[in-house]
């Protein structure tokens, strides 16, 4: 279990986010919405431990009642965009955070290889980046960030760049990759109906600062989420999101 | 196919300047003293050959000594600065104001300071050359995505492995610019460096060939100097498309 206690953000002039609390579960999925700009992405930098440090921060995180370690080896961190370096291969690519792990080129990618085909990426070893679709570069980002094979896992607006489709695929992709193997999520997204399909849980955050406004977890079964059963909810959210910007 | 289209207007423009050049040799009727027709060039070019190959060998030596030195050394600076900000902060002023120095005045320096041998010569290649290169350097690293930096520092890398797997790739294509400004200084800094005092080297030649009045001569050095900037940038160009073939690699995406 993770636990985020009294988080609270800093620039000079004012504050980004403000007492900000939750605990994740290691195998539930938390998403994060809330409107542009009211720190969904510094609260994740903070816990990757890659906050600009002009930033003043206040507050803890906890693993299993352990101060967590920044950068932490059990928490692997996905940016926003797929941050695929373009002069690496998408094999290379993969196999950074082994290598930085220290493993060997080899072991690496006797690791990373067999992820290929389940990641839909089978005979894109070689490729560069540039030469592959928006969904195949998502799909690669998470190959990179999957393979790492720490408990918790961030994620930063994974679909906000895929066309409607791709990310309706991705998103079931991304549950099915996770029923495999359940894994502690927290996704940032902007889109309430990624947030109702993908979540065990739902945190809305205020803008200016960034609090948290309400905590909704979600009961149904990924697989009864019908549209029906799911537009209370939405409306719902919309609501919260809403009454946020006036 | 392509390539040579693409090159048409500029052979063509400098034809046409050529031919002009020739025609107005020829038709005004100005002395060969004053300005020679480019065939005149040519022939000087032929007849000059042993000699100007004996000086053109020379300014070789001192620039690609020059250079090689000035890379070198500006890599070694950039690393050091990248990874020491008090030192950029200290360093970069007075670097920036060492550009400022004409190269006029520091020729004569050089050649007073250290005299007639290999080492003002190549000291000042390496003056003139330096800064571009370190400057390309330093501004290529800076140009790394922040979320590559974030990445890897998430994944626990290190400053040393960050600056080798991201600030160094990502400076590649600013690095070749800093690199291709600087080659075109190398010839001109050398020639100048012999003009200014050596025993030997195309700018020696080009200063003979002024006090003999020989304009076809002193044209016939420059072509010379034309053509050995142009070969340093072409190795230039070879080794960025060799080494950039994992880069540009393109065998055609499937889906
Ligand atoms: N280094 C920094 N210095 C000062 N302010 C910053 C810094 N980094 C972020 N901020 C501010 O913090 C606020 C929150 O930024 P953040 O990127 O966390 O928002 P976000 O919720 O992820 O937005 P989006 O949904 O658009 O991605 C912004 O207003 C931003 O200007
Ligand atoms: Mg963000």
């Amino acid at each position: 279990m993770l636990r985020i206690e009294g988080l609270t953000i800093r620039a000079r002039d004012r504050v980004i986010v403000e007492d900000i609390g939750f605990d994740m579960a290691e195998d539930r999925v938390t998403c994060l919405i809330g409107p542009s700009g009211c720190g969904k992405t510094s609260v994740q930098k903070w816990l990757a431990g890659v906050l600009a440090p002009e930033l003043s921060v206040e507050g803890q995180a906890r693993r299993d009642g352990r101060g967590l370690a920044r950068p932490d080896p059990d928490l692997a961190y996905q940016p926003q965009q797929d941050a695929l370096f373009p002069w690496l291969t998408i094999r290379e690519n993969a196999c950074l955070g082994l290598g930085v792990a220290g493993l060997s080129r080899r072991a690496a990618r006797a690791k990373v290889d067999p992820l290929f085909t389940p990641f839909g990426l089978a005979g894109c070893e070689d490729l560069f980046p540039d030469q592959l679709s928006g969904g195949m570069r998502q799909r690669a980002a998470f190959l990179r960030t999957i393979v790492q094979d720490t408990r918790y896992v961030l994620l930063d607006e994974p679909f906000s760049a895929l066309d409607a489709v791709t990310r309706l695929t991705m998103q079931d992709w991304l549950c099915a990759r996770l029923r495999d193997r359940p894994r502690g999520v927290l996704l940032i997204t902007h889109d309430l109906h990624e947030a109702t399909r993908i979540a065990d849980r739902i945190l809305v955050m205020s803008a200016r600062p960034g609090r948290i406004v309400a905590d909704i977890p979600l009961t149904i079964a990924r697989e009864d989420r019908s549209e029906a059963a799911l537009a209370d909810l939405r409306t719902h959210l919309k609501t919260l999101l809403l009454e946020d910007t006036q | 196919m392509s390539h040579l289209f693409r090159i048409l207007p500029a052979l063509g423009f400098a034809l046409a300047l050529v031919l002009g050049w020739e025609l107005y040799c020829a038709l005004s009727g100005v002395s060969t003293l004053v300005l020679p027709a480019p065939s005149g060039v040519v022939g000087a070019l032929v007849r000059e050959r042993d000699e100007i190959l004996r000086h053109a060998v020379s300014t070789v030596g001192v620039a690609a000594t020059g250079f090689s030195l000035s890379v070198t050394f500006a890599f070694a600076t950039s690393v050091a600065l990248h990874f020491l900000p008090w030192l950029r902060r200290g360093a970069m002023p007075l670097l920036v104001a060492s550009q400022t120095v004409p190269l006029v005045a520091l020729a004569p320096l050089m050649i007073l300071w250290f005299g007639f041998g290999l080492l003002p010569k190549v000291l000042l290649v390496i003056l003139v050359t330096f800064f571009p290169i370190l400057v390309s350097l330093l501004s290529g690293y800076r140009a790394a995505p922040r979320a590559f930096v974030d990445l890897m520092t998430s994944m626990g890398a290190g400053r040393g492995r960050i600056f080798r797997q991201v600030n160094l790739p990502a400076a590649r294509a600013s690095f070749f610019a800093g690199l291709r400004i600087s080659a075109t200084y190398a010839i001109v800094a050398t020639i100048f460096a012999e003009y200014a005092g050596a025993r030997q080297g195309i700018g020696i030649y080009i200063l003979t060939a002024k006090n003999n009045f020989r304009a076809d001569h002193v044209l016939a050095g420059v072509v010379v100097s034309a053509v050995l900037t142009l070969t340093l940038l072409g190795l230039l160009w070879l080794v960025d498309a060799l080494t950039a073939r994992r880069f540009r690699e393109r065998r055609h995406a499937q889906d």
